[in-house]
């Protein structure tokens, strides 16, 4: 059951508008002190209606910045970005209408008001009244589960709630785009949870386009279908979240042997796999042998097989290595820096 | 849109008061204690020295314009560094309506707050001095307004100067006295005085208010320098503060503080 409003322009299944949001070629150059940061080199990507992405990358990226350009609350140095259409550099009221977001580093909202109040005022300079909204804010105080904080005063509660007052004011704008710059930075395990969960919740729900940017990456992998990482002020992968998961999981292959009950010695096992496998590690447990292999193209597999077989080895196991999010990003970011370096 | 936005604002304005009542008691109560001294302490002096009139009501109408002034830039001129001190800044400039007119909205609300506060003030002072204005509202309104809109632009240009450098409150302190300065240098040494922010203005409430005179009344020259001065600074005051504004966007620190 959504509460919004058949008008709120932000409900299409599969992508109607593929370039709902569209960065062209974006370039920011902070002067600092006579020091100069290239912190977005160049910059592309689009994003459909409906879709939510995260955005990824190291210290130091240039998410922030692209967010905020995006925003129009840093002036780029050249590019194009459009919001639906609506070009942000010459357009920027008309294109802010479509936008909301939680920003990195800053409290967002009033501490000295309370849950509620901060909803409608926030709610309000984007156009949205009391009278128009209050199904959709206590709907949303519902989902986020704010609603015995409903009339506290956001400098009483603590960092998790105060960070969901921050979500809710910027969905209560019901934009059809909404930004979300590490929503989950200082929640514990417990917080961060529940608001992923209502995040998945609400966008199920409402399909609006949401832009995630955190360094925690079950955040990423938990919401979002599509990945963008950034690493020195450019895109370096544009993907879904599974493509990515299955080009790193494809490759790493963990086979245990039980030590005893091979048709051959374990020298032979050895010998034979770190020939055929250059790459592969052994190690050697109480009751087990286990094998690392990297593949290095899908036809692999075949090979490993039979080789197994050659030796008659015991095979107790065969699994894929585990690949999450994490590891991902971790090898992009260390081969980007060996291109790079 | 732009309804639902100053209604908002206006409701948060009255809600954020409502929880500094302490801060806007404890000013109020400043400025009149800075007018006792003022009034009594010319009084002991003689005020004659100064462009300030030769009469006490000359010395009053001219405090009573400098509380418009100050209530009609302080706002705008401090709303910048406590909003980003609060870590809202960057969340009004998200507002498709523009931080500049959410900061008037706010700026007029706590004016229309403020300017109750004086009247009832006035009337105290008033009361205590024993000196009484003539307060024809057709002629002094219109003045009002104009000294008034020549503080906005004070107010935006401030605002402007906050965005670019951040702690720039001390300064604004000076301002508040530095105004007064305006009013104080006569006009038959240095002619240019007149063309000064709210100089003009001051001149014309006085001869309004304290010498009885009705708006038709008033020098038609002197009220076009007036008109001319007002558009003037209100222009550049915005000006100036979408100047700041653009710097803070392309260096990209306008949240910070
Ligand atoms: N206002 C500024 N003035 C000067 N340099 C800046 C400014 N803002 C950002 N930078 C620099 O630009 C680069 C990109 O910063 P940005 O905040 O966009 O990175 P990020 O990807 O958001 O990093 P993080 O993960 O730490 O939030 C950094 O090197 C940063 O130091
Ligand atoms: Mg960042």
């Amino acid at each position: 059951m959504s509460v919004l409003s058949k008008d709120m322009p932000c409900a299409s299944r599969d992508f109607l508008e593929p370039n709902f949001l569209a960065v062209k070629h974006l370039r920011k150059t902070f002067l600092d002190k006579k020091r100069k940061v290239e912190a977005i080199k160049d910059i592309s990507f689009s994003v459909g209606k409906g879709e939510m992405v995260g955005l990824l990358g190291p210290n130091g990226a240039g998410k922030t910045t692209t967010i905020k350009c995006i925003l129009g609350l840093v002036k780029p140095d050249s590019g194009d970005i459009t919001v639906s259409g609506i070009d942000c550099r010459r357009n920027p009221r008309e294109a802010s209408k479509n936008m909301a977001a939680v920003l990195e580093g800053a409290r967002n909202v009033y501490w000295r008001l309370t849950v509620w109040e901060n909803i409608i005022f926030f709610a309000g300079i984007h156009g949205v009244s009391v009278v128009k909204g209050k199904e959709y804010f206590e709907y949303l105080l519902e989902e986020l589960k704010l609603k015995d904080k409903r009339d506290t005063e956001v400098r009483n509660l603590s960092s998790g709630y105060k960070q969901k007052t921050a979500v809710a004011c910027a969905l209560a704008k019901m934009t059809p785009l909404v930004f979300l710059d590490e929503p989950t930075l200082g929640l514990d395990v417990e917080s961060s949870y529940e608001l992923r969960e209502a995040l998945k919740r609400l966008q199920s729900e409402e399909k609006r386009t949401i832009i995630v940017s955190s360094h925690d990456m079950r955040v990423i992998q938990d919401v979002c279908s599509r990945v963008i990482i950034v690493s020195g002020g450019k895109v370096v992968v544009d993907a879904g979240v599974e493509e990515l998961l299955s080009l790193f999981r494809t490759r790493s292959y963990r086979i245990v042997l039980s030590r005893n009950g091979n048709g051959t010695s374990l020298e032979e096992i050895r010998r034979k796999m770190t020939q055929v496998f250059p790459q592969a590690g052994m190690t050697e447990t109480r009751d087990t042998v286990e094998i690392k292999v990297d593949l290095k193209n899908a036809f692999e597999i075949y090979e490993l097989v039979d080789t197994l077989r050659d030796l008659r080895a015991a095979i107790e196991t065969i699994s894929q290595e585990e690949v999450d999010l994490e590891r991902a990003f971790l090898e992009i970011v260390r081969r980007e820096n060996e291109i790079c370096g | 849109m732009w309804l639902v936005a100053l209604k908002s604002s206006w409701r948060q304005s009255f809600q954020l008061m409502t929880r500094y009542m302490f801060n806007m008691v404890s000013g109020l109560v400043t400025m009149y204690i800075i007018f006792l001294m003022l009034f009594f302490g010319v009084k002991a002096v003689g005020g004659s020295a100064l462009n300030l009139g030769d009469t006490l009501e000359g010395l009053f109408t001219g405090y009573v314009v400098w509380m418009i002034v100050i209530i009609g830039y302080q706002d705008l001129a401090y709303g910048v560094t406590n909003e980003a001190q609060t870590g809202t800044l960057e969340q009004l400039y998200l507002s498709p309506v523009g931080y500049r007119w959410l900061a008037f909205f706010t700026q007029l609300f706590n004016s229309l707050i403020y300017l109750t506060e004086i009247t009832v003030m006035v009337v105290i002072m008033m009361l205590t001095t024993g000196k009484w204005l003539h307060l024809d509202l057709v002629s002094v309104f219109p003045l009002f307004a104009a000294v008034y809109a020549q503080a906005l632009g004070l107010g935006f240009a401030l605002a402007g100067l906050a965005l670019v450098y951040k702690r720039i409150q001390a300064f604004f302190q000076i301002v508040t006295f530095g105004v007064i300065g305006f009013f104080f240098i006569p006009w038959d040494r240095f002619p240019w005085a007149k063309y000064l922010p709210f100089a003009m203005g001051r001149y014309l409430l006085e001869k309004v208010m304290a010498g009885g005179l009705r708006l038709w009344q008033l020098d038609g020259s002197d009220i076009l320098v007036l008109l001319i001065s007002t558009g003037m600074y209100l222009g550049l005051g915005i000006l100036a503060f979408s100047a700041g504004e653009s710097r803070a966007k392309a260096k990209g620190f306008l949240g910070q503080y």
